[in-house]
């Protein structure tokens, strides 16, 4: 059992904003530039440094830690070693572990991803740290630190506090913060000792199939599909050609299997926020709508008046979607070769 | 054969009280969030597990237990486990809870996991109302213990003393094989829960009476509570909906010419 932690904690002892930048097979994971962005804010605010932490294999090669400091992290440590990949909880835990209680971080921010929600417990529990879950907004006020969350379904932003425990640490929401666009900064990036032996782990990878990762975040236009849509995802992919959409779901349709769970949109997905949204045969479940709710304008198409997806849509037309959609193809498609 | 050397595992499966989140209201007055009048009812994402531990348990041998830190009336929802066909259930209650972060929390789920000797205990993805996500990774680290989370499918391996999973990752999948004892938790939608047996039902309902044990009993009562959680809830507030137009078209070619204007 991991010890209490102390009573007593030293506050001014822990200095800096950690960053944990998540890679597998080299391909670093949006979130966590997004949050080098706003780990840069919260570091100036403090006066302290920015560090980002990278895990894995031959990441020198990568070109991970050189894009950390381009992107403004002052100091980037490096754990490099085969135990790192892929990606197991323990293994990276205990070395994520060990680099805090060496050298006491104040804030850490995790991406709110599997893997990131996955470990931040393995870090946080036995150094007896404050864990905030999927935080949206992060601030620093006069008298502390804030983290907030959305909570029951989305109807609450709760605040969340750690007054008397270090680091603060928070799982975020990917797709809320700006990405920093890669400048030329002249950190230093540091090889830390490994701590973990590839016998004192408890798990094995046997095997995992990845293919290319949607990123649906940054969509500037999202057709987004639902339990109406019947799994007749053909009509959504031509309306999201002529809008240059990306397509999205909700996660009924995820777990229907007609759209890939990386597109899926809400409180267990991701947050999105185009300036067109474009929701058919969508009911509009708070747990949906908590992830497209900063779209600048939502269209709903829904055959139930009643969907609560019109009270969150600036417009909507009550039908059925295998009509509907049809229709506004052919008129989009007519706006385009009047255009 | 279990490391103890009797047939099957002790599964232990951790099912949470929570208010109904369709009946969740916000008082007009104060502007906070009203759970009172919301009826306790047990977290979705937790039939998915009791699933997958009776399914595990049909796989292995062993047996099902139930196990919920709560109020006394928490009860409810490890009799609806029994229901389904949880062996029996164990509810963890004591004022000494009261408060406790996810730090705490898993504690008190880990010790309880630990005093029941389970090889696997299982829980769901995240709760309905505070949603965290970080109780069964909490476990799986108080204990020290494997995990293995956002499981879609479990393959037990008794015979290396290994569990299975397949779990869902950003783009695709992965099998990872985790050492006993381990923390699950289940992807939330991924099985269908079966319904409880009319005997079954009766059994629970009439009956089915918890254990009860305490944070002493557990020998954990300065380790749990407000005053050794991290985090502290320090306000909330009500999502103000976002303004909408909320206006109805009539036609697909009035959509769009909507759509034209926005882009
Ligand atoms: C802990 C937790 C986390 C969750 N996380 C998420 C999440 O991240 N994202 C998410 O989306 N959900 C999430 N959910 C699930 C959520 O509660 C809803 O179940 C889900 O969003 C409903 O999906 P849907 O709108 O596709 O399906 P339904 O609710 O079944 O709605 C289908 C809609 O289609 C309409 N319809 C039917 N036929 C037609 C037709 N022919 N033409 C037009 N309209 C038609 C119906 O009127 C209905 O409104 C979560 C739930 C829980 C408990
Ligand atoms: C608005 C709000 C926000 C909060 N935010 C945070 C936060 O950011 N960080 C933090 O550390 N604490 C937070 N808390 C406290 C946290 O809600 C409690 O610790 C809670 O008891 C467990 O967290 P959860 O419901 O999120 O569990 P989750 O980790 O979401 O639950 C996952 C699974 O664990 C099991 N489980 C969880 N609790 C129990 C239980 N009591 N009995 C049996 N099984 C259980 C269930 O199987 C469940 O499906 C918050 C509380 C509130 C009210």
């Amino acid at each position: 059992m991991a010890a209490v932690g102390e009573p007593d904690v030293d506050l001014d002892a822990h200095t800096d904003v950690w960053v944990f930048i998540e890679q597998h097979d080299g391909e670093v994971a949006a979130v966590s530039w997004e949050l080098l962005g706003k780990g840069r804010d919260l570091a100036d605010q403090k006066g302290e440094d920015l560090v980002a932490l990278v895990l894995g294999e031959d990441l020198e090669e990568s070109g991970i830690p050189d894009e950390a400091i381009d992107r403004g992290a002052d100091r980037v440590l490096v754990a490099d070693d085969p135990v790192f990949a892929p990606y197991r909880a323990d293994a990276y835990g205990q070395q994520f572990r060990h680099l805090v209680e060496q050298r006491k971080p104040d804030i850490v921010l995790i991406g709110g991803t599997h893997t990131g929600r996955d470990f931040a417990g393995r870090v946080a529990v036995p150094t007896h740290a404050g864990l905030t879950a999927d935080t949206t907004e992060l601030e620093i006020t006069p008298d502390q630190y804030e983290m907030r969350r959305p909570a029951f379904g989305g109807d609450a932003l709760a605040t969340i506090i750690c007054p008397n425990h270090r680091p603060q640490m928070s799982t975020v929401r990917p797709g809320v913060f700006d990405e920093p666009s890669r400048g030329d900064g002249d950190g230093a990036i540091e090889q830390v000792e490994v701590v973990v032996e590839e016998n004192d782990t408890k798990s094995e990878v046997l095997e995992r199939e990845v293919g290319d990762v949607a990123d649906i975040t940054d969509a500037e236009v999202i057709v987004a599909g639902g339990m109406g849509v019947e799994g007749e995802f053909g009509p959504l992919e031509r309306l999201a050609e002529l809008l240059d959409a990306e397509l999205a779901g909700t996660r009924d349709a995820v777990e229907a299997g007609w759209i890939d769970p990386a597109r899926q949109v809400g409180q267990t997905g991701k947050t999105v926020r185009p300036k067109l949204y474009v929701a058919v045969g969508i009911s509009g479940a708070i747990q949906h709508v908590e992830g497209m709710d900063d779209s600048e304008t939502v269209i709903a198409i829904n055959n139930d008046p009643n969907a609560p997806i019109f009270e969150n849509a600036d417009y909507g037309i009550v039908g059925d979607c295998d009509e509907v959609l049809p229709q506004l193809i052919e008129a989009l498609e007519r706006q385009e070769v009047a255009a | 054969m279990d490391e103890n050397g009797t047939d099957g595992w002790n599964i232990v499966v951790c099912v949470k009280q929570v208010p109904d989140a369709a009946d969740v209201s916000i008082d007009p007055d104060t502007g906070r969030l009203n759970r009172s009048d919301a009826e306790a009812v047990m977290n979705d994402p937790d039939y998915n597990s009791v699933e997958a531990a009776l399914e595990l348990r049909e796989q292995v041998g062993g047996t099902v237990t139930a196990l919920c830190m709560g109020p006394p009336n928490a009860e409810e929802v490890l009799a609806e486990a029994v229901a389904m066909g949880a062996d029996d259930g164990v509810l963890m209650t004591d004022r000494a809870f009261g408060g406790s972060d996810t730090w705490p929390t898993s504690l008190a789920l880990a010790s309880g996991a630990a005093e029941l000797d389970a090889d696997v205990v299982l829980a769901g993805e995240e709760t309905t109302d505070s949603s965290t996500g970080q109780v069964p990774p909490g476990i799986a680290a108080h204990n020290e213990w494997a995990q293995l989370t956002y499981v879609e499918e479990l393959e037990p391996d008794p015979e290396n003393d290994r569990l299975i999973a397949r779990r869902d990752i950003e783009g695709g999948y992965e099998r990872v094989a985790a050492d006993l004892p381990v923390s699950v938790a289940m992807s939330y939608g991924e099985n269908v829960p079966r319904t409880a047996g009319l005997h079954r039902k009766i059994y629970a309902e009439t009956e089915f009476d918890p254990e009860e044990w305490s944070a002493e009993k557990l020998g954990i009562e300065d380790e749990v509570g407000l005053a050794v959680s991290p985090t502290q809830v320090g306000g909330m507030d009500t999502a103000e909906p976002v303004p909408r137009e909320q206006e109805t078209v009539d036609s697909a070619d009035e959509l769009a010419d909507r759509i034209a204007e926005v882009l």
